[in-house]
């Protein structure tokens, strides 16, 4: 059992550095299905994990592509700081089963939004914009 | 949008709902930061993944998880055990995101993702 945990972290963490997300959309299925938590204990055990930067070595990568916006990317953590103090207190009194099936729903439409994405590499606006945050 | 005072604005606001999302689901937020950050500030693909794992390194889930701790909803074996992992993955990810197309890459996930969440949905729902 312990095994498979190690392994399925390791899983989670290829599609961190090749998506640049966190892995939490895909820990608190994981942990639902392959381990049988309750929703709100894979909630906080995703957390949990997701408190040491594990994706430090990931973004060592995209760093040396040149490819981090890093005011964007501090402005945004202290976006998710704050909004995450407000998600989670919404989310603790929830019904686990209710909570479960809203996931579900996030899950849809961040899949649609991760599709309706329009192709930026190439086109000239998104090399304009690179052009500029590199200078 | 023009670099300011506005667009860091925006930035901060289109973040804090992203953050919600975090704390609700428990999730990083960088699903929807990634496509948050394309539509609507014209990143290209790689820079609003390099940009999303920014926002991540720091412990920004922190509050978020508090509240969880607090109502012990964490198992901190399972928790512990996969960190490590997580960590090591994501050296190769970022790696092999060099190599692949990423978009091909993300409408794959986004499909995979379509299908759990409508999956979560009904065994939550349907009875």
């Amino acid at each position: 059992m312990n095994l498979i945990v190690i392994l399925l972290g390791l899983g989670v963490g290829v599609l961190v550095g090749l998506l640049g997300i966190g892995g939490g959309v895909v820990l608190v299925p994981a942990l639902v299905y392959l381990l049988r938590m309750d929703q709100h204990m894979a909630q906080g055990t995703s957390l949990l994990i997701l408190l040491p930067p594990v994706g430090l070595g990931a973004l060592r990568e995209y760093w040396k592509q040149e490819q981090v916006d890093l005011r964007a990317g501090i402005l945004c953590a202290l976006g998710i700081l704050v909004g995450g103090y407000v998600g989670g207190l919404i989310a603790v009194p929830i019904a686990s089963r209710q909570l479960r099936g809203l996931f579900g729903c996030f899950l849809m439409l961040a899949a649609f939004l991760l599709l309706k994405k329009p192709q930026a590499q190439g086109l000239p606006k998104s090399s304009a914009d690179e052009g500029r945050n590199r200078a | 949008m023009r670099e300011g005072p506005l667009r860091d604005a925006s930035i901060f606001v289109a973040a804090g709902m992203c953050g919600v999302a975090s704390g609700l689901f428990g999730i990083g937020g960088g699903v929807l930061l990634v496509p948050f950050l394309a539509l609507f500030f014209a990143f290209g693909q790689h820079r609003a993944q390099g940009t999303s794992l920014v926002a991540l390194i720091p412990p920004t889930g922190l509050l978020a998880f508090l509240a969880y701790a607090k109502a012990d909803f964490v198992s901190w074996q399972v928790g512990l055990l996969l960190i490590p992992g997580v960590f090591v993955g994501g050296i190769l990810g970022g790696w092999l995101a060099k190599k692949l197309q990423p978009q091909r890459m993300r409408q794959v996930f986004a499909g995979l993702m379509f299908i759990l969440g409508m999956w979560q949905a009904a065994a939550a729902w349907w009875h």
